[in-house]
């Protein structure tokens, strides 16, 4: 696998530049039930298509950034910083 | 309290500052002089035989200071040249200030020992470069002032291009021994080697 | 003899003779010749033999497409002889053949054992007796296999050069539509590269860089690797343009591998390029136009013509014009047979579609030239994602849907560039296999798959491409399809029924050509981590390793002793692998508030707390100490292990909160060393004006102090069980600092102490190594820690809601000490037994310890038998023995040592 991420500070970069940080999955704001808890702990999407994800630019700047990506094909469509995103994610 | 332990000690102080590199470079038998309390390899043997092909001088004492704040000047991908220091834009609230000796801003977190560094210079700087990095530094997309973070021989490091042909390279101090085998042996490939930093060293 | 006069195009030097040797016996040639082309000048028709059968093969595409000339150079196998240059002294060897080239004993697979060597034949002959496996795979390995490498060989210590090159566009292919399209992007001011993988000099072409003789083994996701001698490019440009060309496809027919059996570009490449007579006498069979001008480049090398076939059915334009010339074209017919020993003597043609003894002609010939037509070469197409049909009227796949920012231009696009002269006529779609019955038709020269074993695959049920592909190996060989995908799929399509289209092609996969794995393995990567001070520890005679990505002394050759030392005297340790980090802001109390089950917020400037990272699992992640040095900035440690990823953490949280709080990673920026044991403190004193008495330096107090001249943080901590200094700074002085202490504890006995005998030391306090005595199940509570969970916090903080269920419910485990009385230290891993004999928890850590004199450990039990005097029994390998739970520290239990 290889294919090129944008690193919102950085630029265009091999992916084995990054490293990936999963779905996003936000964190319940409030306290979860034991079985929401355990849906957020352990349970992901995986969805066969375009999904929001974190990505850490590991070799670069060193900075966490949210990618939109497609699951099947990898073409990333969009990247950003978590600051100018609508949301966050982990919160 | 203060964070003056992250400082390497300065010219006159007992302890003297050394490189990471500073065994690799004795074994290859550089000679060495005190500058600003740093003990910094300054020449080679046979080292004008490189400057027609490449040559790779250790810079690691060159100071390095990280800014972070809401309001941070400067480009993206960019470095700015401000007197003899080079300010590098990680991102939008953290930069790298290279070098210079004046005005070091009150917030500043002084990361000199963070981030050995090499320079690569001479008409193979970019072909050897090549040999261990994916970054693309051809002058069309890379001129002078880019300043390009991203993996170098498999670490996190950061490329500035200086000038045409010349790279600063930075990388973790604890790989500097690692870095150092990898740059002398793809420059010797191609007929390179090391060079003593110059008494004008301008970083 | 059979070179010619001078030809035209000839790429030979005639005043340069190259001498090589072939198996030992000398060959001349002249520069510029092939290896091949020499030793067919020379009189060589047999070149190898075949993969099963051990037939003999000869020249077959000169073009190094085909299987049947690899050979070895200079011990390395792999090489094809025809397109590989002849080199001054190279020694050539033939693969494959015992005793030699001409006299193989293991032709009697062929001649005996064809009806025992079926397609899976591995598998229907040599599954029974089961236990003779190892006898029949060294039988197998043996006969078959395409060459040996020599563990003895020099020359195989060389290195590739990886090459990164960007580029705006690569072009691959050196034909004429290649160097039109890269002539044109350069024009356009584009940075072009252009790949050409044949063994002749590319013209310079202005402003675009040139790889000769290299190939491109795949597209890799945007990525070619292009290996040319001992570098390998690896390209990323933005545009693709494929002009890989088209390939000459042979005919099925029975003896279609005899030696001079030829395509007809092999053998125009031999006459025309190499000035090398391919025979004597031939018969040509072709489906097309570009076939049939061999003929004519034949009879005027002096090759006697003796008969011409095409399947098409009626005359075209170029066989008229061959007909002017004395050569007479029989329209429709084909190749059933090409008959003789060593070499070919005859051949048999035939009406298309008839047969009978009454309608074949035989004709003596030592040449036979056969083209089945010209597919566009698409592998490399392929693998971008580009699409096929099947064209009818070719009779062949073409390429379809071509993904964004690839183009393909020339033969592969299905434009004919060499027949490019107005009024070539369509090409004929040949049969599946004429002459079936009269001996082996292959359609696969690699793997030596007949038209019969496709047939079969077929019967027994292997009924699709892909299936018969596995089964029969049919396209896995060198030649990667080349030769045989095509002939395959119309085999596969005559014996299922179905159209060419249903059966489709096999998936493209790289690499395109055959690559030696060190060519892949290019400039060896091995990144070290070293503390600055590790120079001092080879010096030492430190017994250095592996501690994750650092390299570190686990002891200086006395574990024990140095563990000792530092209860009786002092020790000092390197601990510059810690993860260091800087956490500073208006918000940074809350920040580590927030990620810490314990509190932060209060800590007093100049006062270290131990602390536990736990996930949102409530599970161990980490652990360190947290040094507040100002109301807002924390000096946080981590685990060696974890520094990264606890960065990592924190920078994720942080950009998720968005706090006031800026991050340092200062882990490689700082060196640490660790000064412990009763005489520490005398020892520190005499390098720094501190006041290092314990009522002014108390334990888990931080100060900052010049130590040897050197700015230093000093964190008054106690991992070890005796008083300990951790000193902090700038790693630019690691050796300054270390020398200095050494060379101040000289006379108070310090010594340098390694991993493993801090090892001993941490687990005489029951101080855990998170992941070696915690694991992705442990919390804070099952590791005897639920001191640290602050529940009472105001702040949410990671892991709290778990950790508030984890608070109430017990454990199945927990986290304990053991002692052993019997001097056994069992291995780590062993499994605790429950009563009843059932595995239900495991050692993590176990050690001699010298100042005890006993064996201590760490284990997970059964929660039910954490309690001080349990009996446990430890089972280690099938060895049970057993032990007393301890759930205070061994050593210090109190802490008084560490307070003093």
């Amino acid at each position: 696998m290889s294919f090129l991420l944008t690193c919102p500070n950085c630029g265009v970069r091999e992916v084995t530049d990054f490293g990936y940080g999963g779905e996003i999955s936000p964190r319940p704001r409030s306290r979860p039930t034991l079985r929401e808890l355990g849906e957020y702990n352990y349970f992901r999407r995986n969805v066969a298509g375009v999904q929001r994800e974190w990505w850490f630019h590991r070799s670069g700047c060193r900075a966490w950034f949210i990618a939109e990506r497609d699951t099947r094909t990898n073409e990333v469509l969009l990247t950003e910083l978590p600051a100018d995103s609508g949301n966050g994610g982990a919160a | 309290m203060s964070i003056a332990f992250l400082s390497p000690a300065t010219a006159g102080d007992t302890a003297v500052a050394r490189s990471p590199m500073e065994r690799t470079a004795k074994a290859a038998g550089a000679r060495f002089e005190n500058r600003d309390g740093w003990n910094v390899a300054v020449e080679y043997p046979g080292e004008d035989r490189v400057r027609e092909t490449v040559g790779f001088t250790d810079v690691s004492h060159l100071r390095k200071l990280e800014i972070q704040g809401d309001e941070v000047p400067g480009e993206l991908g960019e470095a700015k040249r401000e007197g003899d220091a080079w300010i590098c834009q990680l991102t939008p609230t953290r930069s790298l200030l290279l070098g210079g000796v004046h005005a070091v801003p009150p917030d500043a977190v002084d990361v000199t020992t963070c981030f050995a560094a090499l320079t690569i210079f001479g008409p193979l700087a970019r072909e050897v470069i090549a040999r261990f990095c994916a970054l693309d530094l051809r002058p069309q997309v890379a001129p002078p002032g880019s300043f390009r973070p991203g993996s170098i021989a498999r670490q996190p490091g950061m490329i500035l291009v200086q000038d045409t042909d010349r790279f600063l390279l930075l990388f973790g101090w604890a790989v500097g021994e690692y870095m150092w085998s990898v740059v002398d042996d793809a420059a010797r490939s191609l007929d390179g080697g090391p060079v003593g930093s110059p008494p004008t060293e301008n970083q | 003899m059979s070179r010619l006069p001078n030809q035209p195009r000839e790429l030979i030097n005639r005043d340069n003779v190259i001498r090589f040797t072939f198996d030992g016996k000398p060959v001349e040639a002249y520069e510029g010749d092939t290896i091949g082309s020499a030793l067919f000048a020379a009189g060589r028709r047999t070149f190898s033999r075949s993969f099963k059968y051990h037939r003999r093969r000869g020249l077959l595409c000169c073009a190094g497409q085909c299987p049947n000339c690899i050979v070895a150079v200079d011990g390395a196998p792999g090489t094809r002889a025809c397109t590989e240059p002849v080199r001054e002294g190279m020694k050539v060897e033939h693969l494959n053949a015992q005793p030699g080239l001409d006299l193989d004993v293991m032709r009697a697979t062929d001649l005996v054992g064809t009806k025992f060597t079926p397609p899976g034949f591995y598998y229907k002959t040599f599954i029974r007796p089961r236990k003779l496996w190892p006898v029949y795979e060294k039988v197998l390995r043996h006969a078959a296999g395409l060459g040996v490498l020599r563990k003895e060989q020099p020359d195989r210590e060389w290195r590739t050069e990886y090459r990164r090159r960007h580029a705006d566009v690569l072009v691959i292919g050196g034909g004429a539509a290649g160097r039109r399209a890269a002539a044109a992007a350069a024009e356009q001011g584009d940075d072009v590269v252009l790949v050409d993988e044949g063994p002749f000099p590319i013209d310079a072409i202005p402003g675009v860089e040139i790889l000769a003789r290299a190939s491109a083994l795949g597209f890799f996701d945007g990525i070619v690797p292009v290996w040319q001698g001992d570098t390998l490019h690896q390209i990323r440009a933005r545009r693709h343009v494929f002009a890989t060309g088209a390939i000459e496809q042979p005919l099925v027919f029975a003896g279609n591998d005899l030696p001079g059996v030829m395509l007809s570009g092999g053998a125009v490449r031999l006459t025309q390029l190499y000035a090398v007579r391919p025979g004597t006498r031939a018969v040509v069979v072709a489906t097309s136009d570009r076939g049939l001008v061999a003929a004519a480049t034949l009879q005027d090398a002096g090759v006697a013509i003796a008969a011409v076939a095409d399947v098409r059915e009626s005359l075209s334009a170029a066989a008229r014009r061959l007909s002017e010339r004395g050569i007479e074209v029989t329209p429709g017919h084909t190749i059933l047979e090409a008959k003789g020993g060593k070499a070919v003597d005859s051949a048999v043609l035939g009406p298309v579609g008839v047969s009978g003894a009454s309608v074949e002609k035989t004709f003596d010939c030592d040449l036979v030239v056969v083209s089945g037509g010209f597919v566009p070469a698409m592998s490399l197409l392929l693998q971008t994602g580009a699409q096929t049909r099947y064209d009818p009227a070719r009779g062949c796949f073409v390429v379809d849907k071509l993904p964004p920012g690839v183009t393909a231009v020339g033969d592969v696009a299905g434009v004919d560039e060499d027949g490019a002269d107005g009024d070539s006529a369509a090409a004929a779609i040949p049969p599946p296999v004429s002459g079936a019955g009269r001996g082996k038709c292959f359609a696969c020269l690699c793997e030596d798959v007949t038209a019969k074993d496709i047939k079969l695959s077929v019967e027994e049920g292997y009924d699709s491409i892909e299936l018969s592909k596995r089964y029969t190996t049919v396209t896995m060989g060198p030649c990667q399809g080349r030769m045989c995908q095509l002939p395959a799929i119309r085999l596969m399509a005559k014996e299922t029924g179905q159209l060419l289209e249903e059966v489709g092609t096999t998936t493209a996969r790289p690499p395109w050509v055959s690559v030696p794995m060190g060519v892949l393995a290019g400039r060896p990567f091995e990144p070290a981590k070293r503390s600055s001070i590790h120079g001092r520890h080879r010096e030492l005679g430190g017994n250095i390793k592996w501690a994750g990505d650092w390299r570190r002394a686990y002891d200086y050759g006395d574990p024990q002793g140095e563990a000792l030392a530092v209860h009786e005297a002092a020790g000092l340790i390197d601990v510059s692998t810690l993860g260091k980090l800087l956490v500073r802001g208006a918000d940074a109390g809350e920040f580590l508030n927030r990620l810490y089950p314990n509190r932060f917020s209060d800590l007093r400037p100049g006062r270290i707390r131990y602390g536990v990272i736990s996930s949102d699992a409530g599970r161990i992640v980490d652990d360190g100490t947290i040094c507040r040095i100002d109301d807002e900035t924390f000096y946080v440690t981590t685990t060696s292990s974890g520094a990264g990823a606890v960065e990592e953490w924190f920078s994720w949280w942080l950009a998720d909160w968005r706090l006031r709080v800026r991050l340092t990673d200062l882990t490689q920026g700082l060196s640490a060393v660790n000064l412990a044991g009763p005489r520490a403190r005398q020892i520190l004193s005499t390098l720094t004006d501190l006041d290092c008495s314990p009522e002014a330096f108390k334990y888990l107090d931080g100060k900052h102090a010049k130590v040897a001249g050197v700015e230093c943080l000093i964190l008054r901590i106690g991992f070890v069980g005796e008083v300990g200094y951790e000193i902090h700074f700038a790693a630019a002085h690691g050796e300054h600092v270390w020398d200095a202490l050494m060379e101040a504890g000289r006379d108070h006995g310090v010594r340098p102490f390694g991993l493993e005998p801090q090892r001993i030391l941490r687990l005489q306090k029951m101080h855990i190594l998170v992941g070696q005595d915690t694991d992705s199940e442990s919390t804070p509570f099952g590791a005897a820690m639920p001191w640290i969970v602050k529940l009472d916090k105001e702040e949410d903080f990671i892991g709290k809601w778990a950790l508030e269920h984890y608070a109430i419910e017990e454990p199945a485990t927990r986290l304990v000490g053991f002692t052993l009385g019997n001097g056994y230290v069992p291995t780590e891993g062993s499994v605790i037994l429950d009563g009843l004999g059932v595995p239900a928890g495991q050692v993590t850590s176990a050690r001699f310890s010298p100042v005890l004199d006993r064996v201590i450990g760490m284990a997970w039990v059964p929660s039910p038998l954490a309690r001080d005097g349990s009996q446990i029994t430890i089972s280690d390998e099938g060895r049970t023995t057993e032990a007393q739970i301890q759930t205070k520290p061994f050593y210090d239990p109190e802490g008084e040592v560490l307070r003093s």
